[in-house]
């Protein structure tokens, strides 16, 4: 039987057990790393770097999981923490704006058709909508859980989340379900 | 329906947009980092702390005269009018609930890290 995400932290907890722990990067890896790649705009190398450093804050910090919430829901939050730091330093440093990195990392650019139009799209949006876009709507997570990640309160959730749709819905008016073919 | 089947549309191209991310090495590298593991080190406080605890146990016994100070701690405590008894009480009561929730508030600071 497979263990679940609680008996490993548990294992981590009373064993200081790292190849517990090595099993709960291993399934959440994708996830955690997929989400990281969207918030900074497919920047590949950032993004993994962001993933490591939220995997290593979550070990020295494993003792505070008190498993209220999804393992993976205390971890996204951690990770977007760890990106939130990032981007405020990066800003801080080399004085990056919203519209620089709006065209810069695209390796999808060669990529023709609706998966590119649609990261162009979630790149075209502003940070709230689109973290709240990518937690609900891409990572499944419930509007709660993505307060709890994003530290906003629920209505701003919610309200981030339609208008997010809204937009990405006209910016990808030509490929909606009565367009494709 | 046509609002439904847009918002189905949309949620599952941003699902198949997330493709899975092959590992790659990336829990190597993980677990490479994690620091040394600590339980020896903990084992060894443990044992330091109790172990000073009660030679400063047995020095305050021993310099208090076979711990007579309890004893009349207490007679001191017993004079004491009800109403002192019942402020200290109270008092005491408080400064353990604020450490309480100092520690609770510090605690789920940290959790949201």
């Amino acid at each position: 039987m497979e263990l679940t995400d609680a008996d490993l932290v548990a294992r981590v907890l009373v064993d200081d057990d790292q190849h517990a722990f090595g099993e709960l990067v291993r399934r959440h890896q994708s996830s955690v790393r997929g989400l990281l790649r969207q918030l900074t705009r497919t920047d590949i190398a950032l993004a993994d770097d962001l993933a490591q450093q939220a995997f290593l804050r979550a070990y020295k910090n494993i003792r505070s999981f008190r498993g209220e919430a999804r393992f993976s829901t205390w971890l996204y939050r951690i990770a977007y923490n760890c990106f939130r730091e990032d981007a405020r330093r990066r800003k801080e440093l080399v004085g990056i704006d919203e519209e620089q990195l709006q065209t810069q990392h695209d390796p999808q650019a060669a990529d023709p058709g609706l998966r590119h139009d649609l990261m162009r799209a979630l790149n075209l949006l502003p940070l709230n909508e689109r973290s709240a876009i990518l937690l609900c709507c891409q990572n499944g997570l419930s509007h709660d859980e993505a307060a709890r990640v994003l530290d906003i309160p629920l209505g701003t959730v919610k309200t981030n989340v339609l208008r997010g749709r809204e937009k990405l819905k006209r910016m990808l008016a030509d490929w909606g379900p009565n367009q494709v073919k | 329906m046509k609002q439904m089947n847009q918002e189905d549309w949309l949620d599952r191209e941003l699902r198949e947009a997330a493709p899975y991310i092959d590992d790659e090495g990336f829990t190597a590298r993980v677990l490479q980092q994690l620091p040394p593991l600590r339980r020896r080190h903990d084992l060894l406080r443990a044992v330091i702390l109790l172990g000073m605890a009660f030679l400063a146990s047995v020095l305050a016994y021993v310099v208090s005269g076979g711990g007579r100070f309890v004893g009349v701690t207490l007679e001191r405590l017993a004079a004491l009018p009800a109403l002192w008894v019942f402020g200290l009480a109270l008092a005491s009561g408080l400064v353990i609930a604020a450490a309480g929730a100092t520690a609770a508030i510090s605690r789920s600071r940290a959790s949201l890290t």
